[in-house]
């Protein structure tokens, strides 16, 4: 809770079908379908996440995976603070998918810009580690390598959703006009002087 | 004596005990016989507390309430409190003209030697009253490119006054409240002072009620307030040091704790100045929760600052309740009702607590802020949500009743007529002082003037006589109605001094928030704003946004509609927007029209996609260079994008064909596929030799010869434009010819030479020299040698056939100039063809094709 208000563009990406609207639709209107339309085009929503220390606006850009619009993609991540690429912890193809996500906003995006690998988790809780074939250690250890973040999430039950988010929102710098940048600095500033806006 | 732990009222909250240590550290339940209400959390307090502070924000607004407060107290002889709006940390009298607009959030410093003001100006209104807080500083104002004025900073603020205003009243989810007693004792020591206990005053009640949570004692004239003792401060240390020992020696005797350290008292924080003293202690259960304890002092004696007048306060967070306990020795003198308002007006707007920017968010969170000020890192007397005031408020009784019968009166403990006629209750009704505190009644005869030593009033002969009164008072401010219960109100015996001791205890109201339950309601009502923004977002619906063309033939042209609705409740601008790096909105065999609009919510709009496939499209489709699908970007202005996308399948025509292809297939052109490897398979490897000229062209040959060459105006006449389509329709299915006219044949006939994705005769196959007799021969032989094998015998082909058109010139009017010209443009010059050449080689190279082409049609060359 802070009358500081930060605004942040932040990105969704990843193949069709891995689960991104969900994801949105749990964070922003707390609901769940289980047959959620698959995005054309790309949809835009904005919702807030109170820090102790700010208030983080995110203004959300899901976008479509379908891989016909993939080329599309930059329009929306160009110029995002932060991006949450999404793949299905029961079809490797949407890890490898992204991975080559990863790889395109390291090598096209803004160097700042931070990244949040998140494996969705469709289906309930108990056929999961049957139907699981993403391991939980190596997408770790590949965010790890690659200076990111990532998490478990599932939009049906909101495991950890919000607080996927949050992580974002506490990864990101709040005051973006400081001259040095890393490649992916995970600081918090806890001046209160400094503004964000 | 009953020790219960703090008594919930009101709250249905379960679990989440976070006092742990608290069970029997509480006061004892106070007893009902007052018939107080023991409070319903979460009614809303009597004056406008809760209104949003940043109502405030606009000066007008401001202006406006603090004239409708003013007139609502003009018209009531008694106040309304619940007609009051929120006093944005006015005093509730009006402040010295000193405090300048804006100003009220400056720490309490002494508006220098302002005296006049509060010495002759108690009672009036003065219009800066009505200046209002200002929310932001105007250097934030920015003027947007559409002229627009907006003030980011402000629109913040008033954003969370909102938002902490919501969560406020919803305090009760995440509250669990808790009762607990304040003691607050008053006395004017008139700088005596021996070794007694002080317990008939402080514990007088403990027999009844228990020890309280919190003692709170204020004392005024610790020392004679002389020039010398108002201007060093070394006495008033030491008199305060003497009297915060033996406050603690009382509370802590060995007879109230019975050496149990849990029912000790613990100092939280000591100040004085000059004669005042406050001194604030708590019971050391309850030390862990206290947090943020600031102390001010506001002297407003002697030039408007000294310290012979005026107050001393402490301010802290107890739990999650912010508390603030003045102390004021207010001006004297039994006519001076004026001084002693501005004196209270002054002390009231001047006591300001540098809590720093950590505790004024907590205070803000708490709800318990009265308002948003520039600097936020001090917090004033109204951001609290109990506050105590009390001391020596030097008010007498009014001199309507003469000194003597005020002195009999008070002696025989007649006080109705007294109480009628005390000064403060007067001012108070009149709203000139102490706008929204509470007093209890008076129940006990006036506390001053004593002859010390004795409980007699001062009535020694060589004494001036003076009307006895009720200088000592206590009054309290409660955000939250019913958050502070009185239970008793009365005075000390103790004779040391001239006044008597006055005190009293109430039971109050704590909060304590469940950390948790709050970031749950914040979360709440941040979503329902996001939602509403959300929901203000521009939505269109769009029918369809995949749009199938079916099969689309060479030369034709097909629109679909999409019907775009404005769903949403805002105007929606929408306009297609090229794709990334390009500049083009679609591909070039598609348009849409129209490419921008807007949209009034519930208006409807048609978007036409239309796709064309003309030449040089057929010959990309053909080449499989192009495929018939796009995606088309819609994008609503502050909202989303949509892609629409379109496909189409070509139907594939002769048409823009090259010859050499065309060969290769022996069944019909559609039957083929675009794909290159599928299209493979269909090579007729075996009919190679036989088909020398591709068999649509041997059709459209056989059709014409069939019709007649004898036709006027064959080749010069253009087709029936239907039949033109069906013919090629039957070319490239394999349907046979329906009855057509000759001249549709012709044309197709031309066109389908002119469009053949490679023309039969190349550029570089026409010579560039002058063409004259002599050199003829040798053109035309290297002309036929340079020439690839199917457009060779497609050549041979057409030549042969024009010459036997020829041969009915006088009944079809063609000639060889007419055909050689025909010939020209049909076999060479492609449209495409020659555009880097200059125009006039350009003309020179036509006039030589053209010379060929006749020698070809009148010399048997071939």
């Amino acid at each position: 809770m802070s009358s500081r208000v930060c605004h942040f563009k932040l990105v969704l990406l990843g193949d069709t079908a891995v689960g991104k609207s969900c994801l949105v639709v749990r964070f922003v209107r707390d609901e769940f379908f289980e047959f959620q339309e698959p995005t054309i085009g790309a949809a835009f929503l904005t919702q807030t996440v109170a820090l102790d220390d700010a208030t983080v606006k995110f203004e959300i850009w899901d976008t479509a995976g379908q891989e016909r619009y993939r080329s599309l993609a930059p329009m929306y991540y160009r110029g995002a603070a932060a991006a949450i690429i999404v793949y299905d912890i029961t079809n490797p193809d949407s890890f490898a998918g992204a991975k080559s996500w990863v790889k395109e906003l390291q090598r096209r995006g803004d160097t700042n810009v931070v990244i949040a690998l998140v494996g969705a988790i469709a289906g309930n809780k108990a056929d999961l580690e049957s139907r699981r074939k993403v391991d939980f250690e190596e997408a770790n250890a590949y965010a790890e390598e690659n200076g990111i973040l990532h998490m478990e999430t599932s939009a049906k039950n909101s495991n950890n959703v919000r607080a996927l988010f949050v992580e974002i929102a506490k990864s990101l710098p709040k005051a973006l006009q400081q001259p040095e940048r890393e490649a992916f600095p995970i600081v918090m500033q806890k001046q209160e002087t400094r503004n964000c806006c | 004596m009953n020790d219960d732990s703090w008594l919930t009222s009101g709250s249905n909250m379960t679990g989440g005990q976070r006092h742990q240590q608290g069970n029997n550290d509480w006061a004892a339940p106070p007893p009902p016989a007052g018939g107080y209400d023991q409070g319903v959390p979460g009614q809303r307090p009597p004056y406008g507390r809760q209104q949003p502070p940043a109502q405030a924000g606009t000066t007008m607004a401001n202006q406006q309430v603090a004239a409708y407060q003013y007139t609502a107290f003009q018209n009531n002889a008694m106040p309304q409190k619940q007609q009051q709006h929120h006093h944005h940390r006015h005093p509730p009298t009006p402040p010295q003209p000193t405090v300048a607009t804006g100003a009220y959030n400056t720490p309490g410093t002494p508006n220098g030697p302002n005296k006049a003001g509060s010495g002759g100006g108690g009672g009036n209104n003065s219009s800066n009253n009505n200046a209002g807080i200002i929310v932001a500083s105007r250097a934030a104002d920015e003027e947007t490119e559409d002229g627009r004025i907006r003030n980011r900073e402000a629109s913040t603020k008033i954003r969370d006054a909102w938002i902490y205003k919501q969560i406020r009243s919803r305090q009760d989810e995440f509250t669990q409240y808790k009762q607990g007693r304040v003691f607050v004792g008053t006395w004017n020591v008139n700088a005596k002072g021996k070794e007694e206990s002080l317990s008939s005053w402080l514990c007088a009640d403990w027999h009844q009620h228990g020890p309280p949570d919190i003692v709170v004692v204020g004392f005024q004239e610790m020392v004679d307030l002389n020039a010398v003792n108002v201007a060093v401060e070394n006495k008033s240390a030491t008199r305060s040091q003497f009297w915060v020992e033996k406050i603690r020696a009382t509370l802590n005797s060995r007879q109230n704790t019975l050496g149990d350290p849990m029912r000790t008292y613990t100092e939280l924080a000591t100040k004085f100045l000059v004669g005042l003293l406050v001194c604030v202690f708590v019971k050391a259960p309850h030390k862990p929760r206290v947090k943020y304890v600031h102390t001010d002092s506001v002297g407003v004696g002697v030039m408007g600052m000294m310290g012979n007048k005026g107050g001393v306060s402490i301010r802290l967070q107890f739990y999650d309740s912010t508390l603030c306990f003045i102390c004021a020795h207010l001006a004297a003198h039994r006519e001076n009702v004026a001084g002693r308002n501005a004196d209270f007006a002054n002390v009231y707007t001047k006591m300001s607590f540098e809590i720093g920017q950590e505790a004024v968010q907590e205070v803000i969170r708490l709800g318990s802020m009265s308002q948003w000020a520039m600097g936020t890192s001090s917090v004033g007397v109204p951001d609290h949500d109990l506050v105590f005031w009390f001391g020596d408020l030097n008010y007498r009784v009014d001199e309507s009743i003469p000194t003597v019968r005020v002195m009999e009166l008070s002696k025989a403990g007649m006080l109705d007529e007294l109480i009628e006629h005390d000064q403060l209750n007067i001012e108070r009704a009149a709203g000139r002082v102490f706008r929204d505190f509470e007093e209890g009644a008076l129940t006990f005869t006036p506390t001053y003037k004593y002859q010390p030593g004795t409980d007699l009033y001062e009535e020694r002969p060589d004494k001036k006589l003076r009307a006895p009164a009720w200088c000592d008072r206590i009054l309290w401010l409660a955000q939250e109605p019913g958050h502070v219960a009185q239970l008793n109100y009365t005075r000390s015996e103790l004779n040391v001094s001239d006044h008597k001791p006055v005190m009293s205890t109430f039971l109050v109201t704590i909060k304590d928030v469940i950390l948790a339950k709050r970031e749950g309601v914040y979360r709440d009502v941040m979503k329902m704003l996001d939602t509403y923004e959300n929901n203000s977002l521009p939505m269109v619906s769009l029918d369809r946004i995949k749009l199938d063309f079916g099969e689309v033939r060479y030369d034709q042209r097909v629109t679909l509609p999409i019907v775009i609705t404005n769903t949403g409740q805002v105007v929606a601008q929408f306009r297609l927007v090229p794709k990334v790096d390009e500049i083009e909105l679609c591909k070039p065999w598609m348009t849409v029209a129209p490419t921008y609009g807007m949209l009034i919510p519930g208006e409807q709009a048609e978007l036409e996609m239309t796709i064309t496939i003309d030449n040089s499209t057929a010959r990309r489709l053909n080449t499989s260079q192009e495929v018939l699908e796009d995606v088309v970007i819609l994008r609503l202005e502050n909202g989303r994008d949509y892609y629409i996308s379109a496909t189409g399948k070509y139907a594939r025509s002769c048409f823009g064909m090259a010859v050499d292809e065309l060969v290769l297939y022996t069944d019909p052109i559609r039957e083929v596929p675009l794909d290159p490897i599928l299209r493979a398979e269909k090579y007729d490897l075996n009919s190679r030799a036989a088909m020398c000229v591709p068999k649509e062209l041997w059709r459209i040959i056989d059709a014409i010869y069939e019709r007649g060459l004898d036709e006027r105006d064959l080749f010069t006449m253009i087709g029936d434009p239907d039949e033109v389509y069906q013919i090629r329709e039957c070319l490239d299915t394999g349907a046979s010819f329906e009855n057509f006219s000759v001249h549709s044949f012709a044309e197709v006939l031309t066109s389908f030479l002119s469009n053949l994705s490679s023309p039969i005769v190349p550029v570089t196959l026409i010579p560039t020299l002058d063409i004259d007799a002599q050199n003829i021969q040798m053109f035309t032989r290297k002309f036929l040698e340079d020439m690839l094998p199917v457009p060779y015998n497609v050549f041979i082909y057409i030549i042969s056939f024009f010459r036997e058109v020829l041969l009915h010139e006088q009944r079809n009017r063609l000639s060889p100039p007419k055909v050689a010209r025909i010939l020209c443009n049909c076999l060479s010059l492609s449209q495409t063809g020659g555009a880097d050449e200059s125009v006039r080689s350009a003309s020179s190279s036509r006039g030589n094709m053209q010379q060929l082409m006749l020698h070809f049609l009148q010399t048997n060359s071939i």
